[in-house]
């Protein structure tokens, strides 16, 4: 089953029809956001189009499809595989990874239990964003996370907005260096994919290359699993996406002082952006991150913007 | 005469025989209806263990029941999983209710039990985990009932199905002499 089979198998029947119908090159489909009694709408190639009847991308709103209720239930049976209680830790998050690695939030009205999301009903908004594996994205940056001597790497932050590809990005990192090169030997990487979205695991085993020498350890806390990482598996290299949480970094600096290296992705736009951050922010003043990869979406998704070393010297800009 | 005789023997032969074996296939079936149940209850206890301790969703947690089990409900399990892995636009209770209505025919359940099953598939799959579990539990009280109740009559009518099949047959044999 080809990529875009496995994908439009989450949708309505109906939508099925529609989507199957239009000719898009599923590569280049970054997002298709479901509302009920709202249109069709999909990003495409960066540019959003809603998508019509007879399965054309149309910029205008009157030709669009519109979603009703019935479909946004059905398609959500079909992205919980029939079994929505299987993933109610995903729901109070407000997002489910599905087969494939694709992401998809979902949004209606939460219950609460106190002051804790408890669970959604009615959900009625849903935005499915594709995951993308970009064999050789990594290849400009590899030289710079690598030491001078090619046996080790450094510690390294990857910065980027929402949507800017520092998933794809950092899967790339990992495979590379996992795999080593003819003249270099690979490292022995440790994952922590919280939401599945980094190896893509389907029944643990993990549906994008993440190289040889990679374990994952899936839907697991990245704090919580971090630590059991080092214990059990001995990695040179742990990799974590989007860190946040005060209990995150103090196990980024757990990792680092048992002689692991790290590559984390966060949410920002700078390097400053990241320094103002309260927890977060302590580690870049006390130079622990030795790379900083920072990337935007101006040029096209996955634009690496600069790196810059612990001192906040740039090592590379992209000429604009 | 004397052949006269001879069939009128292996006629009363016949018709105590076949009233007997009757009288044994309703008793029999009594109990198999039990055995189905007990071995419905088991597979669905499996079910709920899969929900609760591994919040497993429905497709991977009936296949594991499917290529575990090999009796009357194999068909049955294994019918649903392979639907629902299709993701064919079909929705979980279409599927489950034509599993009900066309893979059972190899048990004893009768038409109440397919009826509470197909019940059970109508809140399977979108309530949350909690919800899951009750109405699994309450499937599984109710059929435990079912199986109390069908013990008791078993007991009671076991023996006389038995042998009303038995005197049913000498009767009609004395009455055709």
């Amino acid at each position: 089953m080809n990529k875009k089979d496995e994908l439009l198998k989450i949708f309505s029947l109906g939508l099925r029809n529609i989507l199957t119908k239009t000719n898009m090159d599923y590569e280049k489909l970054q997002e298709i956001r479901l509302r009920a009694n709202g249109p069709l709408i999909v990003i495409y190639d960066n540019k959003e189009f809603f998508v019509t009847n007879h399965s054309k991308l149309s910029k205008n709103y009157i030709d669009a499809v519109m979603i009703t209720r019935n479909e946004i239930k059905e398609t959500m049976e079909y992205i919980s595989n029939f079994s929505l209680y299987a993933f109610e830790e995903e729901i109070k998050q407000g997002f489910i990874t599905i087969q494939g690695g694709h992401r998809v939030g979902i949004a209606g009205k939460t219950i609460l239990d106190e002051e804790k999301v408890k669970s959604m009903k009615h959900i009625s908004f849903i935005n499915i964003r594709l995951s993308h594996q970009i064999k050789g994205c990594a290849d400009k940056v590899i030289p710079y996370i690598q030491s001078s001597d090619m046996n080790d790497i450094y510690h390294t932050l990857i910065i980027s907005p929402p949507r800017c590809g520092k998933t794809t990005l950092l899967r790339d990192i990992i495979r590379q260096l996992s795999n080593g090169e003819s003249d270099i030997d690979g490292f022995t990487v440790g994952v922590v994919d919280e939401r599945s979205e980094i190896g893509a695991c389907y029944m643990g085993i993990p549906q994008n290359d993440l190289g040889i020498r990679t374990d994952i350890l899936d839907c697991c806390p990245k704090a919580k699993g971090m630590m059991m990482l080092i214990r059990s598996m001995s990695p040179r290299i742990i990799a974590v996406d989007e860190v946040g949480l005060g209990e995150d970094i103090e196990a980024i600096e757990y990792v680092i002082n048992c002689g692991c290296k790290i590559i984390a992705t966060v949410h920002g736009s700078s390097i400053e952006d990241i320094r103002n951050k309260p927890i977060l922010g302590r580690l870049v003043k006390e130079k622990v991150f030795e790379r900083y990869i920072v990337l935007n979406n101006r040029k096209s998704v996955g634009n690496i913007e600069q790196i810059f070393d612990e001192r906040g010297s740039i090592l590379y800009q992209t000429v604009s | 005469m004397k052949s006269m005789i001879i069939m009128k023997i292996i006629g009363a032969v016949l018709v105590i025989t076949s009233s007997s074996a009757f009288g044994f296939y309703m008793s029999s079936s009594l109990k198999d209806r039990i055995e189905d149940m007990k071995e419905l209850k088991k597979n669905i206890l499996i079910l709920r263990g899969d929900i609760r301790y591994g919040s497993t969703p429905l497709p991977e947690a009936i296949g594991a029941i499917a290529c575990r089990h090999e009796g009357n409900f194999a068909k049955f399990f294994t019918h649903i999983y392979e639907e629902l892995i299709k993701l064919d636009g079909v929705r979980f209770f279409d599927i489950w209710k034509i599993g009900v209505e066309q893979k059972l025919k190899d048990t004893s359940l009768n038409k109440n039990d397919k009826e509470h099953l197909m019940k059970l598939g109508e809140n399977l799959g979108y309530l949350d985990k909690d919800m899951q579990i009750n109405i699994i539990d309450l499937y599984i009280e109710q059929l435990e009932a079912e199986i109390l109740e069908a013990s008791k009559v078993l007991k009671e009518k076991a023996h006389l199905y038995n042998t009303l099949g038995v005197m049913a047959g000498i009767f009609v044999t004395i009455i055709m002499l």
